[in-house]
């Protein structure tokens, strides 16, 4: 375990050296920091519509189980952004897929691995050292832009909506589910990486596993589906029960010898 | 000490290394000598632990090398990759730092100043490595493989694309560690570097086709032929030498040089020197044809037809 650490530093100080690789984190951040205000505030402001004037809009609002001292405004709004605040969560990770999935197969086509095979690093440690060195400026990013999602919620929502997302729910997705759906999809794109022979299938099938999470969303938004607290907390225990196994596999699957002698 | 016994390596229904023996003793270098995929770096990774051998087995300082054991093993080995494998975005410094790290070092800043001081590359400690010249990487990757300080270097082309500058004091280099205890096993294309460095030599075709001191490897091909280089046309010597060796002995004219194969040459080339003095040769040089390594080494591979 110790040596995660040192590579773990490395893995920091290459991505600072290189932060046009974080820009893709960024850039879905700002978005989906953009998306829900503009929706649930700026649009309804700049037509002079009400979101209160769209009954569909109020019955699906009723889902979120919101105080009743809040108005429709209010209670759209909150839907909204607590639907929002799990696409902003999830949706940074997808950004920090190309890392992951560039990881171990970026360090075989650099000619770094080997050397790296050579010392008395073990492969549960060379793997948790990428996953991590993928999350925890995915994390990062993701923090600074829920800090600016909640206060802007706080400046700009209508009255009561900022202290009804200080919920159980609300720190459920940002605690767990969070940071063990980023964990999943970091892990098997490392696992990924670790497979295939070339950077761009790496992507490619990195690519895939945000399907799975964009079909939630959708449904989310939809309106056919509502995740409680408990659904929520029992998803994010799965995931992480899912991200053990996928760490067990990554490392059972991890073949180094057809990666130094098969993958040119 | 690094011992492989019996090694033997397939990839699918090729071989690429078949039933290899061969031992590095402390304080020798021994040059692993070969062609295009003779099987000198599969033979370098199973004795680094990176692959393991479909037979045999591999044993470093008498301790036989299993997967279980392989990380703490690998702590006495230094292996220098074909390619520097240097991280190109950071420094020297850096790149050296992630290693001291890996392998535990306490002092790892005093480590590295000294390998950075042993390869003359403290002034680019701070460079980072994508902007280093060929040589200076390749420094680099030897320095982080002296970092921990390993009792076993494996060494894959370790002066491939160097300049003589650089080679030599690489090779300088690997005298000291010699000197200092280490066993060391270098691949090497270059004949030359094999002979001025090594103890022995190892010639791989994917079978240890022989593994001898470079002299010994030599004296197999000695031909037995004298060569007098004498000033002038040699040729003018010829009737004063059959005279001496009689019509038996095969005399020939080689540029400056007369070339006999007599069979007795301990006992004959005074006689003959003697005579050729006397019919007024000046003979510049006596000596008994040894042939190159690079000779040796194309008869051992069957290049030359005759095969090993």
């Amino acid at each position: 375990m110790g040596h995660i650490r040192p590579l773990l530093a490395k893995e920091f100080l290459d991505l600072a050296r290189n932060k046009t690789a974080l820009v893709p984190v960024a850039i879905v951040t700002v978005l989906t920091l953009a998306l829900p205000f503009g929706i649930a505030i700026a649009i309804p402001a700049m037509t002079g519509h009400a979101l209160g004037e769209d009954s569909d809009l109020v019955r699906i609002s009723h889902m979120a189980s919101a105080a009743d001292t809040l108005s429709d405004d209010g209670r759209i709004q909150l839907f909204l952004f607590q639907q929002f605040l799990m696409m902003f969560l999830i949706t940074p990770v997808t950004g920090a897929m190309a890392l992951a999935s560039h990881a171990i197969v970026g360090e075989k086509q650099a000619r770094t691995l080997e050397p790296l095979l050579a010392t008395p690093l073990g492969t549960f440690e060379l793997l948790t050292a990428k996953v991590l060195g993928a999350l925890v400026p995915t994390l990062t990013i993701s923090g600074i832009g829920l800090a600016i999602y909640l206060g802007g919620i706080g400046l700009f929502a209508a009255p009561g909506v900022g202290a009804a997302m200080a919920s159980l729910r609300t720190f459920l997705l940002i605690a767990l589910v969070a940071p063990a759906s980023a964990l999943v999809s970091l892990q098997a794109a490392i696992l990924i990486s670790s497979r295939v022979n070339d950077a761009r299938t790496a992507q490619q099938f990195g690519a895939l596993i945000i399907i799975p999470l964009a079909g939630l969303m959708v449904a989310q938004f939809s309106g056919s589906v509502w995740l409680s607290s408990l659904a929520l907390a029992l998803i994010g225990l799965g995931l992480l029960a899912v991200w053990l196994a996928l760490t067990f596999v990554s490392v059972a699957l991890f073949d180094r010898e057809t990666i130094l002698t098969r993958w040119r | 000490m690094i011992a492989a016994r019996h090694l033997t390596r397939r990839f699918g229904p090729r071989t690429a290394v078949d039933d290899v023996t061969f031992e590095v003793g402390r304080s020798e270098i021994v040059a692993l000598l070969g062609p295009n995929g003779a099987g000198k770096t599969t033979t370098l990774r199973m004795l680094a632990g990176l692959i393991a051998p479909t037979s045999g087995s591999v044993a470093i300082g008498g301790v036989q090398l299993t997967r279980a054991n392989g990380a703490a093993l690998r702590m006495q080995i230094g292996f220098l990759t074909e390619a520097p494998g240097l991280w190109d975005r950071l420094t020297v410094r850096e790149n050296l730092r992630v290693y001291a790290g890996l392998y535990g070092l306490a002092d790892a800043d005093a480590r590295i100043d000294r390998v950075l001081d042993l390869f003359a590359i403290a002034d680019r400690a701070n460079a980072r490595t994508v902007e280093l010249s060929k040589g200076t990487r390749q420094k680099a990757a030897l320095a982080r493989t002296l970092l921990h300080d390993p009792t076993i270097l494996l060494l894959d082309e370790p002066t491939s694309g160097l300049d003589p500058e650089v080679t030599r004091s690489v090779r300088m280099l690997l005298d000291e560690r010699r000197a200092a205890g280490c066993s060391i096993l270098v691949s090497t294309h270059n004949l030359d570097e094999a002979e001025r460095l090594a103890d022995r030599v190892a010639v791989l075709d994917e079978r240890l086709v022989a593994i001898d001191d470079p002299a010994a490897l030599r004296a197999r091909l000695t031909t037995g032929r004298t060569i007098v280089r004498v000033a002038g046309d040699p040729s003018a010597y010829l009737p004063a030498i059959r005279s001496i060796v009689g019509p038996g002995v095969d005399v020939a004219v080689e540029r400056s040089s007369l070339a006999l194969q007599v069979p007795h040459p301990e006992r004959q080339t005074p006689a003959i020197v003697a005579a050729l003095v006397a019919a007024g040769a000046q003979i510049l040089e006596v000596r008994a044809e040894m042939p190159a390594l690079e000779d040796v080494y194309v008869h051992l591979m069957g290049a030359d037809g005759g095969g090993a």
